[in-house]
């Protein structure tokens, strides 16, 4: 079931962006996902991003990370990546540093989508040969297209 | 006959629970210490910490009692026991009640010794 392609728009999706920070990374995702679907309150859900974080780490290992929150922020389950080129040391558990982040959000109301986006996310992470694929994706519509190929 | 599985989620009527068995005419049951997949995930899997909240009134472990019975009159009149002490399984986070056919069984107690 296509469940994550209608959720990451080409818009939001940055491929080797500049900063060095998890914060500043996980901050430019949240402020795209505000331009493209007109979230009012980015404040808000950077802090709830944020605040998730603290819990427990949302590296999935392998160089990935799935940062996300339940927000009121945001009336439906959306997600922004960024490709990270050199990979960034955000202290995974595993000690890998991580190349693909995605970062989702999704309404308070709506947890039962949130958790099988999230699930089919890491379960598409583990494939080494989904990451290579999106670690070398020359475009946003090369990166958007190897998503939609799998989410079926 | 039938195998008779019963997850129920809240513990504290697991005595309420099997005096119905009996009164229904299931004498005999195995019961085992369960876990909700909702805790594990939550509370082993760092990536779902978040959903801790969503567990909120869901009871984190349960018991699974298994059974053989003999005949649907009896499930029946289980279920009914079972509903009339803990509330209908349609409310959320009662429980689960299902049955399977059991096609061969050795090791039951004879009918004419069951309690």
């Amino acid at each position: 079931m296509a469940i994550m392609s209608s959720r990451l728009l080409q818009e939001c999706v940055l491929l080797d962006p500049q900063e060095q920070e998890k914060e500043l990374i996980y901050r430019r995702l949240v402020d795209l996902l505000a331009e493209t679907h007109g979230i009012a309150d980015p404040d808000q859900l950077f802090a709830d991003i944020m605040k998730r974080e603290t819990l427990s780490s949302t590296c999935l290992g392998v160089g990935c990370a799935v940062p996300h929150a339940h927000s009121y922020a945001v009336d439906t389950t959306v997600i922004a990546a960024a490709r990270l080129d050199p990979p960034r040391d955000f202290q995974a558990p595993d000690g890998e540093p991580v190349s693909l982040v995605f970062l989702m959000a999704g309404p308070d109301a709506n947890a039962g989508i949130h958790i099988k986006v999230l699930s089919k996310l890491a379960r598409l992470l583990h494939d080494q040969s989904f990451r290579e694929g999106l670690k070398h994706a020359d475009s946003r519509e090369a990166f958007c297209r190897i998503i939609s190929d799998r989410d079926r | 006959m039938k195998l008779l599985v019963f997850v129920l989620n809240n513990e504290e009527h697991l005595e309420e629970v099997l005096e119905a068995y009996i009164e229904a005419g299931v004498t005999g049951a195995t019961i085992i210490d369960s876990e909700g997949m909702g805790r594990f995930l939550t509370y082993e899997v760092p990536l779902f910490a978040g959903f801790k909240d969503f567990m909120k009134g869901n009871k984190p472990y349960n018991k699974t009692i298994v059974s053989v019975v003999r005949d649907e009159a009896t499930v029946q009149r289980l279920k009914s026991l079972v509903d009339e002490r803990i509330g209908g399984l349609d409310n959320p986070g009662t429980g689960i009640m299902f049955t399977v056919p059991v096609d061969w069984v050795s090791g039951l107690v004879p009918e004419d010794e069951e309690v």
